[in-house]
């Protein structure tokens, strides 16, 4: 069995141009976790992920201290929000450069992949370089244990 | 004095210094390039050999930094730190002023006793928790945490490098500094804290969004291993205690803290390479390698060349002497390490003694200088760097400009004060 078992054939991009609050919109309209970035000629040419939005908002303290679980309230961080100026950037200028397999991949390769670079959807491009699906950490862990045998 | 050797040791060190400046390699891969270069010279052209070399190494200031290194090595992991500056921030109610104050005494109790970039590496990041969930700016504190920890730092033996150099080659006691730093330094830095709490003003008005936050911290919680932590306290503490007897029990500060380090390491029984890994070698090596670059110097008749060349000065009056000695020192360690600047001026300040000067004064006046200098420009100290590297990974980025108008008026203060005290002082030196 490879990716394209267990991969989402509807996949939603996101053009280069738009606005981090656009992409922000259709986050939440869809209710996923990335969205892969195409050019004006709907070519692939990187990823934005639900992640990369948040930590814009997430506080400066989180990457310095090791160990918060002693900060019971977040206080005047909770009610932080991203300026404008930012929701205003690019998606490019936040894109990152995408992970991406080939419609044959196996399966556990896939999930070594996911599991190395800390990724929890992935990406799937055909031969000629399209966008052909996009499968995640749980659509692939299902279809592994759904082919352990059964008693 | 032959020329050549002296020439070309000094092209070696002034390249290094360059180099170091510049930033165009990393500062102890230079010493080290530029010492091994000065030996082998030395070798060749006969002026300096491994035996002088291996002499010119002040073991006494490497095992004291090695000792308090392994000391705090131990130490971090325990969260101690975030404990302190949680208790502050539940102390000081949100309140901005206060807790400003609390976090700026913390950081400066602590540099006296360990190093200044330590206490500030391991502060600096609680500082920053807190001000974001009571929703104020970190700034004010980070940059004050970095400038008292500079000034605090000059008042012990063991506050500051230069103080560990200056103590090591004068035989200035812990209780020296006591009795003639410490005042001196308190008056300064009090005044700093008021000038800090001027020029920030406008930042510490402003209302936190969410004191609540603040009273949720538990100190308990941030402490990991209490254990542990208490241990390596006692053990600090009896440190302590014998670093104001060393010099009446004839014992050097380097034998008590590698002597503490070892009690420590017994007591508590670490994972070993974990505690080896938290120590700063390349700070180790860069002043070991320093040593012998400047030992070479000597040999190769550079240091006497230098003195000889300040025999006019010495007819100034000594007082003058001494408080332009502070001045120079101090512009010099804004934007130089003070290292390396403390490391060439011993050997000056020794030879001056041995023509017939009294240095007494000279010392203190190279240690306040060194210590009060570095708080001038975002690069005039470590502490000052490590600050505004951390907090260009945050939303509001200490800038260069930023320091010279927070940090030069600090400068210019605690060296003004000092050298007021230091000229009502004079002479009791």
């Amino acid at each position: 069995m490879n990716v394209t078992s267990c991969m989402k054939r509807k996949v939603f991009s996101i053009h280069t141009d738009l606005t981090l609050r656009e992409a922000a919109r259709i986050f939440v309209r869809h209710h996923i976790g990335l969205l892969p970035v195409v050019d004006k000629d709907d070519k692939p040419i990187g990823v934005i992920g639900m992640r990369d939005l948040l930590t814009l908002e997430l506080p400066d303290f989180v990457s310095f201290v090791a160990d918060v679980d002693f900060v019971h309230d977040f206080g005047a961080v909770e009610e932080t929000r991203p300026s404008a100026r930012t929701l205003d950037r690019t998606v490019k200028s936040l894109m990152k450069p995408s992970i991406t397999v080939d419609e044959d991949c196996g399966l556990l390769r896939a999930y070594a992949l996911m599991l190395q670079h800390n990724l929890h959807d992935l990406p799937v491009i055909s031969k000629d370089g399209k966008l052909v699906g996009i499968t995640s950490r749980v659509d692939i862990g299902a279809a592994i244990l759904s082919t352990w045998p059964k008693k | 004095m032959s020329l050549i050797p002296a020439v070309l040791s000094s092209v070696i060190f002034l390249v290094s210094l360059f180099l170091i400046l510049s930033e165009r390699m990393n500062r102890s891969i230079t010493a080290i390039a530029a010492s091994a270069l000065i030996v082998v010279l030395g070798r060749i052209l006969g002026f300096y050999s491994e035996q002088s070399a291996l002499e010119a190494i002040d073991f006494n200031t490497l095992g004291l930094l090695l000792g308090m290194m392994i000391l705090v090595a131990m130490l971090e992991p325990t969260g101690f730190f975030e404990y302190l500056a949680v208790l502050a921030a539940r102390s000081s109610g949100g309140r901005p002023v206060r807790l400003f104050i609390l976090l700026c005494i913390i950081t400066t109790v602590l540099s006296m006793f360990l190093d200044n970039v330590t206490t500030v590496v391991l502060i600096a990041p609680v500082t920053i928790l807190i001000s974001e969930i009571i929703g104020v700016s970190a700034l004010p504190f980070l940059m004050a945490e970095a400038l008292l920890a500079n000034t605090g730092g000059v008042a012990t033996l063991v506050g500051d490098p230069p103080n560990v150099l200056i103590g090591s080659a004068a035989g200035l006691s812990f209780n020296d500094f006591l009795i003639y730093s410490m005042p001196i330094v308190l008056v300064c830095w009090f005044s700093a804290l008021m000038v800090l709490l001027f020029l920030f003003r406008r930042e510490l008005s402003k209302r936190p969004r969410s004191v609540k936050a603040i009273m949720r911290l538990n100190p308990a919680e941030t402490l990991n291993h209490p254990n542990t932590a208490r241990r390596i306290l006692i053990v600090l503490g009896g440190a302590v205690l014998f670093f104001f007897l060393h010099h009446a029990l004839h014992i050097s500060p380097s034998l008590v803290a590698l002597s503490a380090a070892a009690v420590a390491l017994v007591w508590v029984q670490p994972n070993l390479q974990e505690v080896l890994k938290r120590i700063e070698w390349s700070v180790l090596i860069f002043f070991g390698s320093l040593f012998v670059m400047v030992g070479g110097l000597e040999h190769a008749g550079v240091m006497q060349a230098v003195i000889g060349s300040l025999d006019r000065l010495t007819h100034l009056p000594p007082l003058a002497f001494g408080v332009g000695l502070i001045w120079v020192v101090a512009a010099l360690s804004a934007v130089v390490d003070n290292v390396p600047i403390t490391i060439a001026l011993i050997p000056v300040i020794k030879g001056l003694g041995e023509s017939g000067m009294d240095v007494t004064p000279l010392w203190w006046a190279l240690a306040f200088g060194a210590g009060f200098g570095g708080s001038g420009t975002i690069i005039g100290s470590t502490a000052n760097i490590i600050v505004a590297t951390l907090s260009e990974k945050t939303r509001h980025p200490i800038t260069s400009t930023l320091w010279n108008r927070r940090g030069l008026p600090v400068m210019v203060l605690t060296c003004a004060i000092a050298s007021v005290l230091y000229a009502i002082i004079y002479d009791w030196f």
